[in-house]
């Protein structure tokens, strides 16, 4: 790289600027992992705790239906809150033209962010849906499902966390959405709450909105006998990802 | 009367009543005009909080004992009043100081109670529509008997009051704007999930039922309850003592913050 100019292009260029972005990215991430894993933990298994105290005692199948919801939630606050907070920080500080600057290609600098967020979301999930376990003590049966469940789900947060954060110019308009995902998915939660009491119109709309299907994968993975069909909702949930990708590059790949 | 003096070149008087409604009057055009284009959406959001916990809550339900529908009802009003100083407001402060427009507000010569003051009526405006809003989705959705006396006015004056000096003290002390964006998220987890407001308090464990004694939000949702129901509330003075306190108890740190500054 030092006396002769590396050729900008190529697969070995990629991997090479992947894997410094990858650098970048998990050091610019040390301020605020603490951080991050206790809002999961607060929306994960704090929220277990919350229904709770709303809903009074539970019976066995309500509370074995919203302990398996907990995983979806816990991954909320990640990919579509800190993802987008963290490129609104980036604007704030006049750090986003900077990065963009740099020489690894643009689309590397997205692959890296999303993987690093991908994976940060996963131990506070596993631990949130631990301690929902615990407290209302339900008998899950986990399938090896559970690995491409939570690493889709994981993904697509993310991947649309990214498009909302890069997509909307003004920062203080992404700070508002991120605020009303968080509150409508907290209160009007398909999340754990079964999708038959909506009303016909919100459940209409939860099948295209990927929050319910999230559940269903991750609840299918972690029981038997309650989810039926979960490829409708690989197959959303994939569209919501590959959707946010395109937005995403479309926002990052014009030049200013 | 300024103008003359101003015009003259002579240093008009800094002190006084008069000098006092002046500034409070500028630095409440200057919060309202700077929120101009923000604050029909920060209200649309506040009224949203208020319906869509009822409306979301009662979906959690499916068919909401009559007990936990009042309290739920007159809760989701006195949420809407919290979040506002709480959440939104440290929030806003927070953004000023990532742009670096908060040490300007600081230096201009302004009263910092004057400040303050124009601060808390922006607050009482963004607070109130969905404070009633909520109540009015809460009378529509569930049968529910309210008893509404004058109470509730200085009820709701003390309650917003209470909750943007918290909000305030939180947001000058603590340096770090990212730290108070943290923290307001946390209150306001804390204030839907973890107080009894929207729900009686005997369904928490007993310790923290306890420590909501000395904390303000239940006394917040009690004092408002107390205006809008009969017989659900009961020890309202010592209510009304521990928002008091608090409100002194953050005027003092906001104080403290701001001369430090």
């Amino acid at each position: 790289m030092t006396a002769t100019m590396a050729a900008r292009h190529g697969p070995r260029f990629w991997w090479a600027s992947y894997r410094a972005m990858l650098r970048f990215d998990l050091i610019n991430l040390r301020s605020i992992i603490v951080s991050t894993f206790v809002v999961q933990l607060l929306l994960g298994a704090g929220m277990a705790y919350i229904y709770g105290f709303y809903l009074g005692k539970l019976s066995a199948p309500a509370a074995t239906f919203m302990v398996t919801g907990i995983p979806a939630l816990a991954i909320i606050p990640i990919g579509m809150v800190m993802v987008p907070s963290t490129v609104m920080m980036l604007k704030f500080t006049d750090t986003y033209d900077y990065i963009w600057s740099l020489p690894p290609p643009r689309l590397v600098a997205a692959a890296s962010t999303l993987t690093v967020f991908t994976f940060l979301a996963i131990p506070a999930t596993v631990a949130s849906l631990w301690i929902a376990d615990v407290r209302y003590d339900v008998s899950l049966h986990m399938s090896l499902a559970v690995v491409p469940a939570m690493l889709l789900v994981s993904l697509m947060a993310t991947s649309v966390g990214y498009a909302l954060g890069h997509g909307v110019p003004d920062p203080r308009i992404t700070n508002l959405i991120t605020n009303l995902i968080i509150f409508f998915i907290l209160l009007f939660s398909p999340l754990v709450i079964p999708l038959d009491y909506f009303p016909g119109w919100a459940a209409a709309g939860h099948q295209v909105l990927p929050f319910y299907h999230m559940a269903v994968v991750l609840r299918a993975s972690l029981t038997e006998g309650i989810v039926e069909n979960v490829t409708a909702s690989y197959l959303v949930l994939t569209a919501w990802t590959v959707g946010s990708w395109a937005i995403a590059a479309a926002v990052i790949g014009r030049r200013h | 009367m300024t103008s003359v003096a101003a015009a003259a070149g002579v240093p008009t008087k800094r002190s006084g009543v008069g000098h006092w409604l002046d500034t409070y009057r500028a630095m409440l055009r200057w919060e309202v005009t700077g929120m101009r284009l923000l604050l029909p959406l920060t209200v649309v959001v506040q009224v949203l909080i208020g319906a869509g916990m009822i409306v979301g809550i009662a979906v959690l339900f499916h068919g909401i004992p009559s007990r936990n529908a009042l309290f739920l009802s007159t809760g989701a009003a006195v949420v809407t009043l919290i979040t506002v100083g709480i959440v939104v407001g440290p929030q806003l402060v927070a953004q000023q100081k990532q742009m670096g427009t908060y040490d300007f507000v600081w230096s201009l010569p302004v009263p910092r109670s004057a400040a303050a003051s124009a601060w808390i009526t922006l607050n009482v405006l963004i607070a109130l529509p969905g404070m009633v809003v909520a109540l009015l989705v809460a009378l529509v959705r569930f049968d529910i008997d309210l008893d509404v006396s004058l109470s509730v006015v200085p009820a709701v004056a003390l309650t917003v009051f209470c909750g943007t000096l918290v909000g305030y003290a939180m947001a000058h002390a603590i340096p770090k704007p990212e730290v108070t964006d943290g923290i307001a998220q946390v209150a306001l987890f804390t204030v839907i999930g973890f107080s009894p407001i929207n729900f009686p308090p005997e369904n928490m464990p007993g310790w923290l039922a306890s420590l909501h004694r000395y904390l303000p939000f239940e006394s917040m949702a009690n004092v408002v309850r107390a205006g809008l129901t009969e017989g659900i509330v009961h020890d309202l003075a010592r209510s009304y003592a521990v928002l008091a306190i608090w409100s002194v108890g953050c005027m003092a740190l906001t104080a403290w913050a701001l001369r430090r500054h």
